[in-house]
Formats: structure tokens, C-alpha cells, sequence
């Protein structure tokens, strides 16, 4: 071993080495803090980093050890290393701890490895690291002697690096924050992750909250247990029109009236539903449910805040019960001011964010307790100034799996 | 016409049927024609169940297992017609109609019962291409798999040709560039539905190894050409590690209530 030339044994051993080290780095300092690479320095460390691989190469050139790291088993083994770790991130509980205040928290006698944490270890940073150097100077010294037949590789590799390279440069960078809005209100503070107040050049007053549901659901629930039958895969009955007809268990299920906006009203013996078409309204179905020469009808309603649920008691064991209807779509109409700009009046989805003055506004939720009647709106808005070169990475990468697709035919034809 | 799980066995015996007749021409002499038309046709039959099923669904029918699964049957026999149509092994077609049929059997066997809901978060036209790409590489990088680990259990008996290797290469490459294509996809659409592209959620996790493992394998082939059998174990633990992503997930203690890709739970 380590006489010329190297072959996948130094590799195997420059990864446990690498391993072991982040170990002793994970036992004594603790996990990785990347949040103190902000811009200017994060840029300034990528340019450092560009330079140094860049000086590798031209040293690569009369150094054969040097040359070996762009070579096929520096980069298999750097690859299996790294994947043994994300299988090991795969089987264990990742945890969402945020450090804090910018310090870690390493717990005395914590002798753990981090892989709770796998991003913020140093056995996979290390791993990372070394993987993303040997990406890089494989990428270098093909592109230094570029052919058109390179295309492809050079698409892949090229991305693949600039993708990562932006993407964990630009970590620290990346702001997601929490705003709640509240109908009618401007509000311009948000909260970070740890629960810091921010306030932001732009505002943002809802205007309008709205939410379209599916068509209500039916199911049979145990009286006893609450469960929807049958276990595993409970029967449903959507009740997209009316009348409609189905089956529930071994039950005849007939909807003969809808009522998308309903109140319940109490009268001497019953309850029975009315249209109420207004704030805070529920969805009410009247349902007749047959079993041989059992006949059984009533109210059925999924209730809110305001009104109770209603369910129809089949006999001692059964009910059939209306879960809260699905959200189809929820939409915050909101007017968003722009410090020095123009006002915005837009509508923000799930799916269709907004984006104005490099942050992109996210609908995130509501009041959940009050539903379609919801009076306040969460927000969620995100800025990443990296994004656009992980894109390039992206987009670099997309070309190369095209290409990739056509070389794996042209490779039959020699 | 509603169009629900119940039909779908008058469509999917039909198809069947006429894969299995053209995977039986491709033996013949000059069954060549007919056997790529027979499979057309069990194409067409079998797509016609899907683009009913999507129209009573009114939402792209690719939320839950059962209907991922409908898609890798649909793409199996593509990936079969294509390798035969461009390298004309007449034992593909009989390979990639066994396969698509088992999978057509547990959707029969075990239909899930679906309805019409979709989240809010899944309404989106990444949505479509996104499962459809991830779909194609399955159905790939399955075939591949099998091919490998036939001849890994039998490849004593018989030589590993070179010519095998080419079609498991081919396999590979194919599936890999859908797979890249597919996680990439994802990465775009997780920006535009959650915010960021990336956040190591299981399901992003595994995809990630999976993706990795066929890195392996192109990489090993590259450096080592005439290295079939390692090559081959790659390629099987690869698809190991496809399988875990696709519904493995599901199961792991580790990644309980945590995935954002959970859709099917009811």
C-alpha cells in the first residue's frame, strides 16, 4: 500500500481516516455550525476554495499522488462512503435541533457520533468535503483539455458541483421565516426558526382567506373505538352530488340532500339542519342507510367551531360519521407594500408562491380550528440570493441526464 | 361513466393477453411485426384504462401506491418493446410482460381504495412529470436488476456475454438519467411547494442513496469494464435501494410521521 499506483485500498483508507477524524472532531467540538458563513464570507471562502482546486490540478500535473484524486477510485470509494452514511441517515431518526443562539450544543459526555444530525456531522462534512474536491478536480482536468465528446461529462460533473458548492455556501445565507397575518392588519415581523422577531422591508395585510373543500366524506366508525371501517382500508362514500347511492360495510347508503352551508336547529325531539348561508357555517348531508329490513335516517354533519358534530347511529356497534371535508385549495388574498415600490395585490396559494424583493412568500396555514372561517393566515417566506446558481447546477445537470440517455444508445453503435 | 378499480381488469386481462401473444411471436421467424404490434395494442388498451380512470379521478392518478403501481405495468412493456425494437433480444418482451402482470395481480388482488382528494400541496404540474420520470426509471432500472440477477444466480452455467453487459449498461444509463431527471424535478417543485429544494426528508434521503448506488455502478463499469460480477451485485443493490425509497419508507421506524411524502394514509 501507498506505493504507486494507488488503487482503491488507499482510497478505502483515506475515507476511514477522514472518518475517524470527524469523529474526534464530533467528540470535541460538537455538531457543525455552518450558520457563521454568511455572505461576505461564504463568497470569499468559495473564491479561496475555486483557487486551491484549481491549484491541485497544476500540481496534480507533476504529482502522480496529487493526480490519483481525480481519478475512478478516488471517486468510487468517495462515493460509497458518503452513501454508507446517507443509508445510515436513512435508518436513523433525523432530529430538527437548531443550535442555540449560533453555538452548539454539545452536551458533556456526549459521545454520540451525530448521526441524529447527519448534516451536522463532521464525519459527513469531512466526507462531503473530500467527495466534493474529487468532483471538482476530476471536472478541472477534463475541462482543461476539453473535447466535444466531454459534453455530457461535463454537464454532469459541472452541475453536480456547482449545485452542492452553491447549495451549502449559501446555507447560512438562506433565511425562512414565520409570519401570521391577520385579516384587515399590515404586519411586517416575522419569527426565525428559534423564535427571533424580524422585521422585514415589506408588509403584508390579508385581505381575504378563503378555502374550497372537497365534497364531504362518509365513513362507518366502531361506536366502541372511533375507528373507521374496515381497518385497513376504510370504505368511503363521496358525496358529489345529490341523490347519490352507495355501500358502507354491508349497509345501503342513500344522501337525498346536501347542504354546503348549513346550521343545526334544535327542535323538541331532534336536530335537524338549515341553509345558513354565513360566517361560520358547516356542511350537513341527510342520509337513509338500509340493511335488510333495518332502515335507519338522519342528519349527518362534520361540525365546526361553532356547531357540534352529527352522526347517524346505525345500532349498538355502528355510526356513520362525516370527517372534516378536505381542503381542495386554500388562497390568501393579500395587499403587499414594498418599502420604495409599488403596492401589490395579489392572491397567494399553496404551490404559487409570490415573489417580491428576493423573497419568496409561501402559503403555509391557517387557524385549523376555525377552518374556512379562518381569520388569519400563515406565511411562510424564504430567502435564498444562492438559488440561482444552484439552479445553473440544476439545470446543467438536467442536460446531462439528456445526454446521458443518448450516449447509452450511441454506445451500441461502435 | 365512472371509470373505478372494478374495470380495471377488463382492460388489464386484454392487455395482458396481447403482451403475452407478442412476447410469443418475438420467438418466431419473422414474428417481428406482429409481435410489436400484439404489445402496441395491449399498450393502447392498457393506457385507455388510465386515461379513463384519470378522467373520473379528475386529478392525474398518481397519489397512492396502487396507482404508481398502475404506471410501472404501463412502463414495463414500453422499456420491453424499445430494448426489442433496438436490440431484438426475443426473450425481453416475455420478461417485461411476466413483470408487468405481476404487478397488474396485486393491483387486482389488493386494490387500495382511492378516492378523489389530492392536498393542496400535490395540485401542482410538477406533480405529473415528476412520478411519471421516477416511473420510466423503475421500470428500468428494474429490468436491469432482474437481467442482473439472473445471471448472477445462474451466470456460472452459463458465460456472462458482452453483449449482455451492453444491454444491462443500457438499462442503467437510461434509468439513471430518468432518475436524475425525476429527483431533479423534485428538487424545482419542493422550491416552489415548501420552500426549499432540498431537506433531507426520508423519502429525499433514500432517494439520494439510490441515486448514489447507480453512481457506483457507472463509475465501476467505466474503470473496470471486464469486472461483470461485481458490476451485476451493484446494480441488484442498487435496486435494493430503489425499493426502500419507493415504499420501503413507508415502513421505517425512522421515518415515522416525519416524510411530507406520505400521501396514501387515509
Amino acid at each position: 500500500m501507498w506505493k504507486y499506483p494507488w488503487k482503491y485500498a488507499e482510497g478505502i483508507v483515506i475515507c476511514i481516516g477522514l472518518f475517524v477524524t470527524g469523529a474526534v472532531l464530533q467528540f470535541t467540538i460538537g455538531p457543525i455550525v455552518l450558520e457563521y458563513l454568511k455572505y461576505p464570507l461564504n463568497l470569499i471562502f468559495g473564491i479561496i476554495y475555486c483557487v486551491i482546486l484549481v491549484a491541485f490540478y497544476f500540481l496534480s500535473k507533476h504529482n502522480k499522488y496529487i493526480f490519483w484524486f481525480s481519478k475512478s477510485e478516488a471517486a468510487i470509494t468517495s462515493i460509497v462512503s458518503l452513501l454508507i452514511l446517507v443509508i445510515i441517515m436513512g435508518f436513523t431518526r433525523q432530529e430538527v435541533i437548531m443550535p442555540i443562539d449560533g453555538h452548539p450544543h454539545k452536551n458533556i459526555g456526549d459521545w454520540n457520533l451525530g448521526f441524529h444530525q447527519m448534516t451536522r456531522s463532521w464525519i459527513f462534512a469531512l466526507l462531503f468535503l473530500y467527495f466534493l474536491n474529487i468532483l471538482g478536480l476530476a471536472t478541472i482536468r477534463r475541462l482543461a483539455s476539453f473535447k466535444w465528446k466531454d459534453f455530457t461529462f461535463a454537464m454532469n460533473h459541472l452541475g453536480l458541483f456547482i449545485a452542492l458548492l452553491a447549495g451549502v455556501l449559501g446555507s447560512a445565507d438562506m433565511q425562512r421565516l414565520r409570519m401570521q397575518t391577520q385579516l384587515g392588519q399590515p404586519e411586517w415581523r416575522a419569527t426565525t426558526d428559534d423564535g427571533q422577531m424580524v422585521e422585514l422591508p415589506i408588509a403584508i395585510e390579508l385581505q381575504s382567506f378563503t378555502i374550497e373543500q372537497y365534497p364531504p366524506k362518509l365513513l362507518v366508525i366502531s361506536n366502541e373505538t372511533g375507528e373507521a371501517l374496515p381497518k385497513k382500508q376504510p370504505h368511503n362514500l363521496l358525496v358529489e352530488e345529490t341523490p347519490i347511492k352507495g355501500k358502507l360495510l354491508d349497509w345501503e347508503i342513500e344522501v337525498t340532500e346536501f347542504l354546503p352551508m348549513a346550521a343545526s336547529v334544535i327542535t323538541q325531539d331532534t336536530v335537524k339542519y338549515v341553509n345558513f348561508e354565513t360566517h361560520g357555517a358547516t356542511s350537513a348531508v341527510y342520509v337513509k342507510a338500509k340493511k335488510d329490513e333495518q332502515v335507519k335516517e338522519g342528519w349527518v354533519s362534520a361540525g365546526n367551531h361553532m356547531f357540534p358534530h352529527r352522526a347517524l347511529t346505525l345500532n349498538d356497534e355502528f355510526s356513520v360519521v362525516m370527517p372534516e371535508r378536505e381542503p381542495k385549495k386554500y388562497a390568501s388574498g393579500v395587499n403587499v407594500y414594498v418599502k420604495d415600490g409599488e403596492d401589490i395585490q395579489t392572491t397567494i396559494e399553496v404551490n404559487k408562491p409570490l415573489e417580491v424583493e428576493g423573497w419568496k412568500i409561501y402559503q403555509l396555514s391557517y387557524d385549523e380550528v376555525m377552518g374556512r372561517w379562518s381569520n388569519i393566515s400563515i406565511f411562510e417566506l424564504v430567502r435564498d440570493p444562492w438559488l440561482p446558481y444552484v439552479y445553473l447546477g440544476i439545470i446543467m445537470m438536467l442536460i446531462g441526464s439528456v445526454g446521458l440517455f443518448l450516449v447509452a444508445k450511441r454506445k451500441d453503435n461502435k | 361513466m365512472t371509470i373505478t378499480w372494478e374495470h380495471f381488469i377488463y382492460f388489464a386481462i386484454p392487455s395482458i393477453i396481447l403482451w403475452a401473444l407478442g412476447a410469443f411471436f418475438a420467438y418466431k421467424k419473422s414474428g417481428r411485426v406482429p409481435s410489436i404490434l400484439l404489445t402496441i395494442l395491449g399498450l393502447l388498451v392498457f393506457f385507455a384504462f388510465i386515461a379513463a380512470f384519470w378522467q373520473s379521478l379528475e386529478r392525474p392518478p398518481l397519489r397512492t401506491m396502487g396507482e404508481t403501481r398502475l404506471w410501472y405495468s404501463f412502463f414495463l412493456p414500453i422499456a420491453g418493446l424499445i430494448t426489442y425494437i433496438r436490440w431484438r433480444y426475443p426473450w425481453i418482451l416475455t420478461f417485461s410482460t411476466i413483470l408487468a402482470t405481476v404487478f397488474i395481480f396485486v393491483n387486482i388482488l389488493k386494490p387500495e381504495i382511492h378516492n378523489k382528494t389530492l392536498m393542496p400541496a400535490l395540485q401542482s404540474p410538477w406533480f405529473a412529470p415528476h412520478v411519471i420520470v421516477y416511473m420510466f426509471s423503475y421500470a428500468m432500472l428494474g429490468a436491469g436488476a432482474l437481467v442482473s440477477l439472473y445471471f448472477l444466480l445462474f451466470g456460472r452455467k452459463q458465460k456472462i456475454e458482452t453483449k449482455i453487459m451492453d444491454l444491462i449498461d443500457n438499462f442503467i444509463y437510461v434509468g439513471l438519467a430518468f432518475l436524475t431527471i425525476g429527483m431533479l424535478f423534485g428538487a424545482l417543485w419542493a422550491k416552489e411547494a415548501w420552500g426549499h429544494y432540498w431537506s433531507w426528508d426520508p423519502k429525499e434521503t433514500w432517494a439520494a442513496a439510490t441515486w448514489m448506488g447507480y453512481l457506483v455502478y457507472v463509475h465501476y463499469r467505466n474503470h473496470k469494464p471486464l469486472r461483470y460480477k461485481n458490476a451485476l451485485c451493484v446494480v441488484v443493490f442498487g435496486f435494493l435501494l430503489l425499493q426502500i425509497t419507493w415504499f420501503g419508507v413507508n415502513y421505517l421506524p425512522s421515518a415515522q410521521g416525519l416524510s411530507i411524502h406520505t400521501y396514501s394514509a387515509e
